[in-house]
């Protein structure tokens, strides 16, 4: 385990009844990173949150979190939200927020004062004494994240932060998360949205039927992924090219083609030829690097 | 750890204080009672003053005739040819039946009344009234009538006796072993059913709101979010404390305002008021029923706990909660032999079976001495059935069942249980 290990997961497995929901599992998410945990519903993700929280208990293997093993104290320095959350419906807000604010360990004084300041930070002051069932949901949503990270936590640990989300509130809650990570804290969300990941998280790790699939940096995952080929648009004929061996027509009907690359050939060596070649022009040129969600559905279809 | 089972009990006290349910029952029904004995006495108070002093009038009955201004009589019998001073004013003879149904018809009277002359043999009057009226339907001017003239050679003493020959005071020995405390039906009554409701409505109150609170976290999912921080029968033993703490607080307001009443009552010269300043108190039976309101609180708590673990809907909650609490009212469906024989064979069973035991030992102690190793048995049976139910609550109010979405079916059961 590294020092700034935020937690380590080691052969973590857990079955309920005959049904294995996680298989062998580990990984380790850093301190201070986005950490996204992806993979189709049922994989295992939402179980693999509640173990790293202590809610439910691995039938085999160990969690360590911020150091150790969860302790109350360590669990007063995580926020926890999960997919389907609420509040209490008839509570009023500030109330509701200090009471869920000193579950975490701060006194109520405490917990009021920083309730009411994250309310002003959310625009949402003048609701503080409304009953929850008053506000609308997109608020509600906004007051379940200031919940969570009300008593300043070390980590978040969210499941599926944006279901739900209008895309006004989607954007909020994403500047809040990256506003988070920019003050040292440690994200670790699950989500469907691969567009959030590629945009947001630093590293990710794929499950499949309880198993992990990819795991590692955003970026050298998209890379592993990679086809050796190229994505060009542009006037020219491409095929004449020295070292492509095949071309192939993409994008539903725009000018871009995939260029396939013989082994040999470098993307410099295809640039300088196109470059070097007064019947063609190009306007895009760039890696064949699949999105998360090609990579993702490869990896499930792989499976079947 | 003990500071979330704190939090959440801080937390609870102070939502479900604030409950307008609560604050009625708790404070409402006190007062409602003040207000309604303070109303009876003062509407008894304003007629007594207008009543006529003579007492024989109070015995034969009252001259406030209600709805009846005046009213006519024909006489076929011949003993009642004048009413007298005192009814004059009300009642008007009239000599045969069509003169005082023409008085009916002008509006001289409101009813008329008419004795036949085989009265002394068959004691028949008809009434005629316009229409029919409940206010009307009285005997009371004719009574009063006949009753003057029957007794008007009868000594007074003596004429008071025929009509109202007995005036019972009780000695309950089996109540009181000194014979010194004089107890009615009424009183009785009133103590065995105010205990037990007490006691009843008390648990019941109370484990409702435990039962809507944890209900609620499951619909709303909050759950999660509050099992992240403490394990589950943590949350619940804050709410089962709080939700207690508050039933007991009911309890002594209850207490306390049947005894303020009782001594209000005191001296209270209507019967039904009076009887209730004989509702005596004493502070170990008081201490016994704060006993089994604590014992009796958490079976239920338990029982709550448990079906709120497995239910997901409000709707769904007390329907489960009806086969724990049915069973425990039946000693209110014997309420009349356990005020006429406390020590038979039924009320000692119910009191002792620890299901029933809180309502039924609450009413037998409520009227009767029990004797010390009933209540023994009854309480560590009682206490034996807690401790079980606790047990089954803790496995029941587990994660798994928690974060379920979905009602467990019956033959689940036994697995959460075990599981």
């Amino acid at each position: 385990m590294q020092p700034d290990t935020a937690i380590c997961v080691e052969h973590v497995s857990k079955s309920y009844g005959s049904f294995r929901a996680v298989s062998d599992l580990s990984f380790e998410v850093y301190r201070g990173e986005i950490f996204a945990m992806l993979g189709p519903n049922g994989s295992g993700k939402t179980t693999t949150m509640r173990m790293i929280l202590d809610i439910l208990k691995p039938d085999t293997g160990t969690i360590t979190v911020l150091g150790g093993p969860l302790t109350d104290a360590t669990k007063d320095k995580i926020g926890y939200l999960p997919e389907e959350r609420g509040l209490y419906r008839n509570v009023r807000v500030l109330e509701m927020m200090e009471y869920l604010g000193t579950l975490k360990g701060l006194s109520t004084a405490e917990a009021r004062r920083r309730s009411q300041a994250m309310l002003e930070r959310l625009d949402l002051a003048e609701h503080a004494k409304k009953k929850v069932n008053e506000l609308s949901k997109g608020m509600q949503q906004k007051i379940q994240f200031a919940v969570t990270v009300l008593h300043d936590p070390e980590l978040i640990i969210i499941d599926e932060p944006f279901s739900g989300l209008d895309p006004v509130n989607t954007l909020a809650l994403k500047d809040l998360l990256l506003e988070f990570r920019q003050k040292g804290g440690t994200v670790v969300m699950s989500t469907h949205q691969m567009w959030q990941v590629e945009e947001m998280a630093d590293r990710l790790l794929m499950i499949h039927q309880g198993q992990q699939k990819l795991y590692g940096a955003v970026d050298a995952i998209r890379q592993q992924y990679a086809l050796h080929a190229i994505v060009v648009e542009g006037q020219g004929d491409w095929k004449t090219l020295p070292g492509v061996e095949r071309v192939e027509l993409t994008e539903n009907g725009r000018k871009a083609a995939l260029l396939h690359l013989a082994p040999q050939t470098t993307t410099d060596e295809v640039l300088a030829a196109i470059a070097l070649n007064k019947n063609m022009s190009i306007e895009r040129f760039e890696l064949a690097v699949p999105s998360l969600n090609d990579i993702f559905i490869r990896v499930v279809e792989d499976e079947r | 750890m003990t500071r979330h089972i704190l939090q959440v009990f801080v937390y609870e006290l102070r939502r479900n204080l604030r409950r307008k349910g609560f604050l009625f029952t708790t404070f409402g029904i006190p007062l409602l009672g003040f207000i309604l004995f303070y109303g009876y006495q003062a509407v008894n108070n304003l007629t007594s003053q207008n009543a006529d002093s003579d007492p024989a009038a109070e015995i034969i009955g009252s001259d406030q005739f209600q709805n009846i201004n005046r009213a006519g009589y024909v006489d076929l019998s011949g003993l009642f040819p004048e009413p007298g001073t005192d009814l004059k004013a009300i009642l008007t003879p009239y000599p045969d039946e069509a003169s005082a149904k023409a008085a009916l018809e002008a509006g001289e009277v409101d009813v008329y009344y008419v004795i036949p002359p085989d009265y002394l043999e068959t004691g028949d009057v008809t009434l005629v009234m316009p229409k029919f009226s409940l206010g009307q339907a009285t005997d009371a001017p004719i009574r009063q009538l006949i009753l003057s003239h029957l007794a008007e050679d009868v000594n007074q003493d003596v004429f008071y006796r025929l009509v109202d020959p007995t005036n019972i005071r009780e000695i309950n020995l089996q109540r009181d072993a000194t014979g010194e405390t004089a107890s009615n039906f009424d009183a009785d009554f009133i103590v065995v059913y105010v205990f037990a409701l007490a006691l009843m409505m008390s648990v019941f109150v109370t484990n409702g709101y435990l039962m809507q609170t944890i209900i609620e976290e499951k619909e709303t999912r909050l759950i999660e979010i509050l099992i992240s921080d403490m394990p589950p029968t943590q949350l619940l033993a804050g709410k089962i404390l709080a939700l207690g703490l508050l039933g007991l607080l009911q309890i002594v307001v209850w207490v306390t305002a049947l005894t303020l009443l009782a001594n209000v009552a005191t001296g209270n010269a209507i019967p039904t008021l009076a009887a209730i300043a004989n509702i005596s108190l004493p502070p170990d039976r008081v201490l016994l029923l704060l006993v089994y309101f604590i014992f009796g609180y958490l079976f239920f708590a338990a029982a709550y706990g448990m079906v709120s673990a497995i239910s997901t809907t409000m709707q769904e909650g007390p329907q489960y909660a009806v086969i724990f609490t049915l069973p425990a009212v039946i000693p209110l469906y014997f309420l009349g032999l356990f005020i006429e024989s406390p020590d038979a064979a039924l009320p000692t069973f119910l009191s002792i079976f620890p299901v029933t035991s809180p309502m039924g030992m609450v009413m037998r102690i409520s009227i009767t001495t029990v004797p010390a190793w009933q209540i023994l048995l009854s309480l560590a049976l009682l206490v034996t059935l807690d401790v079980v139910m606790i047990w089954l609550a803790g496995r029941m109010f587990r994660v798994n069942t928690l974060l379920a979405g979905q009602t467990p079916k019956l033959r689940d059961i036994p697995k959460l249980l075990g599981g």
